[in-house]
C-alpha cells in the first residue's frame, strides 16, 4: 500500500462533462425519448381494452392508466423538445465510469450474450456450472486478465452458494445432471 | 411518556442476541455495500428481499433497516479515498475530503464523516423518536384525498427534482407508473397490460425492477465505458487513534450540529432527498468558516457538515415512511415492499397494530449507529482492502447474485429474462440521464395510489374537485408549488457551486500529483497540523475555467 496516490493527473470527469466529451449523437436520445412516447400513447390508448365492470361507474380501472399516459406522453415530449433545443442529458457519473470513453458496445454485446446464455443453460447444466460460466464470462469481458481463474472463482461461488442455499435456506436451485447426488446429501445436513 | 416506555420495550426486543447478530449482519452488509462502487444499499435490500420468506418481519426489518444506514455510512470512506469522482450526493465531501486525504489527512477526514455520521444519526434518530408517534396519531385522520395528495407530492418532487432534468425525472417515474400498472387489477380482476403472458399476469416484481434496474443497469453501464487501468487508492497513514487533532475536534462539532440541523428536516419532507441536504450543509459551512481559504482545498468542515446531513437526511426519510408510507428515495420505496411482503402497511396504524415491530426497528437504529462507529474508525483498513477488489471480479460478482436473485423469487427462468429486459432498460437510462428513482418509487408507489385515489373518487363520487378541497390536500399543493420552485432554485445554485469547485480541483490536480510522487504518504512537507496549512498553503491563481485547462489538462 505505499505507493503513491494518485498516479498521473486524469482529466476530472466530474468537472467539465458535456463540452468535454466526445460529441454524443442526437440520435439515440431522440429513439428512447420516442420509445417512452410510444409508451405513453400505448398506455392511453390501452386503457380503452380494459373492461369496465358493469355496476358501480364511477371510478372504474380505467381512470389512472390514463393518468399514467398522459404523464408518460406530455413528459416524453418535452424532453424531445430539450433534445431539439440541445439540452442534452447529462451521463450519470460513478466511481468506476470515466465519462469521456467512447461507448463499448462489444463489451456490452459480450454481457448480454452470457447472461442470455446462463438463462438457456441453468436447467440443463445446474446452478454452479451455469453460474461459473456467467462470472467467468463476464469477468473476461471486463478484462480481467486470466479467464480460467475467474472460471474457477466462479465455479467455487456457484457451489457455495448452491451449499448455502440448499443446505441452509432450504431453498433448491437447479443442480444439473451431475450434481443430483448432492441433493440428498443437503438434505440430510438440515435434517 | 408512553414513548420512551415503548422504546425501552424496543431495545429489550433488539439487544436479544438474534436480533443483535441480524443488526449487525445488516450494518456489515451495509457498510460494504456503501463502500464498493457500483452497488449500493438499494439493491442490496432489493436482493435480500426474498429473505422475507424465511425471517420474522422484526428481524428482515432490522437488517435492512442495518443496511440502510450502514450504506450512508460506507459511502463517504470511497468519496474520501478513491481518487475518482463519484456520485453527485457525496460530490462535496469528495471534494473536500479527497483533498484532505492528499494532503495525508484522510485519517482525519475519514474520522469526522464517522464521527459526524454517528452524532447525526443519533440525533436524528431521537427526531424520529419523538415526532414519528406524534405524527402518526394525527395523521390517523386523513382521509383518501389526503393521502392522494402527499402521494402526488412525493411523485411530483422525486420525480422533478432528481436527475438532471424535470421532463427526464417525469419520463422515468411514468415509466415506474407503467410496470405497477401491469398485472391483475384487483377490483375487477382483470389484467392489464400483460399481453396474455403468463409471467406478467401477477405483475412485475419489485425485486426483479430494483434488481435490474441497480445492479444489471450499473453493470452494463460501467461495462461500456470502464475506468480501465490501476485502482488509484489515497493511503491512509497514521493509526485511528491520533486521527483527530485538538484543532479538528474544535472546526468538527459545530458542523455536525449543524449538518444534522440541516438534513433532518429535509430528510423529512420529499425535496430531493439527500443531495439537497449535503449541498446546502457546504454551503452554510463554507459562509460560517472561519477558514474560507480552505474550501476547495481540503476544509475538514466540508467534510463534517455534509456527512452529517447526509445520514440525517437518511433518517429523517424514515419520518413519512414509517408514519404515512410514504417513501421518498429508492431504498426506503424497497423497505416498504419489504412491510408489504408481510401484509403490514406502513402508515398511522403501524404505530398502534404492530407497536412491538416498529420500536424494535426503531431501537435497532441506535444500536446500529453505535456498531457503526466501531466497525468504521478502527477497522476502516478491512474497507480500504475491498475497495481494491479487481473491477471484472466484483461486477462479475454483482451480476451473478443479481440473476441468483432474480431466480429465487419464484424459482423460474423467466424472472431472469425479465431481470435481463429491465437491466438493458437501466442502461439505457443512465446513458440517457434519465434517473433511477423516480422510476422504483413510481412502481412502488403507484398501485397505492391506484387504490387511495378510486377510494377517494368513491367517497365523492366521482366528484374531482373533492381531491383539492380538503384543507390537508390543499395544503399540500400549495406546499408542493413551494417544495419545486425552491428545489429548482437550489438545483440551480448547486450545479453552480459544483461546477466551480471541480474547476479548482482540476485546477490544482497536477500540484498534488507532485507532491504526492516526490514523497511518501506521511513525509510530504503538506502533510502537516491544519493550522500550519492555511500558512503554508501556495499562492494560487483563482480557479477559473481558462486556469484548469491549462493546468489540469496534461
Amino acid at each position: 500500500m505505499g505507493a503513491a496516490g494518485t498516479g498521473p493527473a486524469r482529466p476530472s470527469a466530474g468537472g467539465e462533462p458535456a463540452e468535454a466529451s466526445a460529441p454524443r449523437s442526437k440520435l439515440g436520445e431522440y429513439i428512447f425519448a420516442g420509445l417512452a412516447l410510444a409508451l405513453g400513447i400505448f398506455v392511453f390508448v390501452g386503457a380503452f381494452a380494459i373492461r369496465l365492470p358493469t355496476s358501480g361507474t364511477q371510478v372504474g380501472p380505467r381512470v389512472f392508466p390514463f393518468m399514467v399516459g398522459t404523464i408518460l406522453v406530455i413528459s416524453a415530449a418535452m424532453v424531445i423538445v430539450d433534445i431539439a433545443r440541445g439540452k442534452l442529458g447529462d451521463l450519470e457519473q460513478g466511481e468506476d465510469v470515466d465519462t469521456q470513453a467512447k461507448t463499448d458496445w462489444i463489451t456490452l454485446a459480450k454481457i448480454v450474450a452470457f447472461v442470455a446464455a446462463f438463462i438457456a443453460l441453468l436447467e440443463i447444466i445446474g446452478w454452479p456450472f451455469a453460474a461459473a460460466l456467467l462470472f467467468g464470462g463476464v469477468a473476461w469481458s471486463l478484462g480481467a486478465k486470466r479467464w480460467w481463474v475467474a472460471l474457477l472463482i466462479g465455479l467455487a461461488l456457484g457451489f457455495v452458494v448452491y451449499i448455502v442455499f440448499g443446505g441452509l435456506l432450504g431453498l433448491s436451485l437447479p443442480p444439473g445432471p451431475l450434481l443430483t447426488w448432492l441433493d440428498p446429501l443437503l438434505q440430510s445436513l438440515r435434517g | 411518556m408512553d414513548n420512551i416506555l415503548s422504546l425501552m420495550e424496543g431495545f429489550a426486543t433488539a439487544l436479544q442476541p438474534q436480533y443483535l447478530i441480524f443488526g449487525f449482519i445488516g450494518v456489515l452488509v451495509g457498510t460494504a455495500v456503501g463502500v464498493l462502487p457500483g452497488i449500493g444499499p438499494a439493491m442490496t435490500v432489493a436482493l435480500l428481499l426474498p429473505l422475507t420468506y424465511t425471517l420474522d418481519p422484526t428481524a428482515a426489518l432490522i437488517t435492512f433497516a442495518g443496511i440502510y444506514y450502514g450504506g450512508m455510512y460506507g459511502g463517504s470512506t470511497t468519496s474520501i479515498l478513491l481518487n475518482t469522482p463519484g456520485e453527485s450526493a457525496s460530490i462535496v465531501t469528495a471534494l473536500e475530503g479527497n483533498k484532505m486525504a492528499k494532503l495525508g489527512r484522510g485519517a482525519a477526514a475519514l474520522a469526522t464523516a464517522a464521527l459526524g455520521s454517528f452524532v447525526a444519526g443519533t440525533i436524528a434518530t431521537l427526531g424520529l423518536t419523538m415526532l414519528a408517534p406524534i405524527i402518526a396519531a394525527w395523521a390517523v385522520n386523513l382521509a383518501p384525498a389526503d393521502y392522494v395528495a402527499l402521494m402526488v407530492v412525493a411523485f411530483i418532487t422525486v420525480g422533478a427534482l432528481l436527475g438532471s432534468s424535470v421532463w427526464r425525472g417525469l419520463t422515468s417515474l411514468g415509466i415506474g407508473l407503467f410496470l405497477g400498472l401491469v398485472g391483475t387489477e384487483i377490483l375487477s380482476g382483470q389484467q392489464r397490460y400483460t399481453f396474455g403472458l403468463l409471467p406478467l399476469a401477477d405483475g412485475i416484481d419489485v425485486v426483479l425492477v430494483a434488481v435490474g434496474l441497480f445492479a444489471v443497469g450499473e453493470t452494463l453501464y460501467v461495462a461500456s465505458r470502464m475506468r480501465h487501468g490501476r485502482i488509484a487508492l489515497v493511503p491512509v497513514t497514521r493509526g485511528w487513534r491520533s486521527w483527530m487533532t485538538k484543532d479538528d475536534w474544535r472546526r468538527s462539532w459545530k458542523p455536525w450540529l449543524r449538518g444534522t440541523a440541516i438534513g433532518f428536516p429535509i430528510g423529512t419532507i420529499p425535496a430531493g432527498g439527500a443531495d439537497v441536504a449535503t449541498f446546502l450543509s457546504y454551503a452554510s459551512e463554507k459562509k460560517l468558516s472561519k477558514h474560507k481559504d480552505q474550501f476547495g482545498r481540503g476544509a475538514i468542515e466540508g467534510v463534517a457538515g455534509p456527512e452529517s446531513a447526509n445520514n440525517a437526511a437518511a433518517a429523517g426519510v424514515l419520518v413519512p415512511l414509517l408514519t404515512l408510507g410514504l417513501p421518498t428515495t429508492a431504498t426506503a420505496a424497497i423497505i416498504l415492499s419489504a412491510f408489504q411482503s408481510y401484509g403490514i402497511q406502513p402508515g398511522p396504524q403501524l404505530f398502534t397494530n404492530q407497536p412491538a415491530l416498529v420500536w424494535a426497528l426503531i431501537a435497532s437504529l441506535y444500536i446500529g449507529n453505535v456498531m457503526l462507529l466501531i466497525l468504521n474508525l478502527p477497522l476502516v483498513g478491512i474497507w480500504v482492502k475491498l475497495l481494491q477488489i479487481p473491477r471484472p471480479y466484483l461486477y462479475a460478482g454483482i451480476l451473478t447474485f443479481a440473476v441468483l436473485g432474480a431466480y429465487a423469487v419464484n424459482f423460474a427462468v423467466a424472472d431472469i429474462v425479465i431481470l435481463l429486459f429491465v437491466g438493458v432498460l437501466g442502461y439505457f437510462l443512465r446513458r440517457f440521464g434519465y434517473p433511477i428513482a423516480p422510476l422504483v418509487i413510481g412502481l412502488i408507489l403507484g398501485p397505492m395510489a391506484e387504490a387511495q385515489l378510486r377510494r377517494a373518487l368513491q367517497l365523492s363520487q366521482g366528484d374531482l374537485s373533492a381531491l383539492f378541497l380538503s384543507p390537508f390536500a390543499a395544503v399540500c399543493y400549495i406546499a408542493l408549488i413551494l417544495i419545486i420552485a425552491l428545489g429548482l432554485w437550489l438545483r440551480r445554485r448547486q450545479s453552480r457551486l459544483e461546477r466551480t469547485l471541480a474547476a479548482a480541483a482540476a485546477a490544482d490536480t497536477s500540484l498534488s500529483a507532485a507532491v504526492n510522487q516526490a514523497w511518501d504518504a506521511g513525509e510530504r512537507p503538506t502533510d502537516v497540523k491544519t493550522s500550519d496549512i492555511r500558512v503554508q498553503a501556495p499562492a494560487e491563481e483563482p480557479p477559473t475555467e481558462k486556469g484548469s485547462r491549462r493546468r489540469g489538462g496534461r
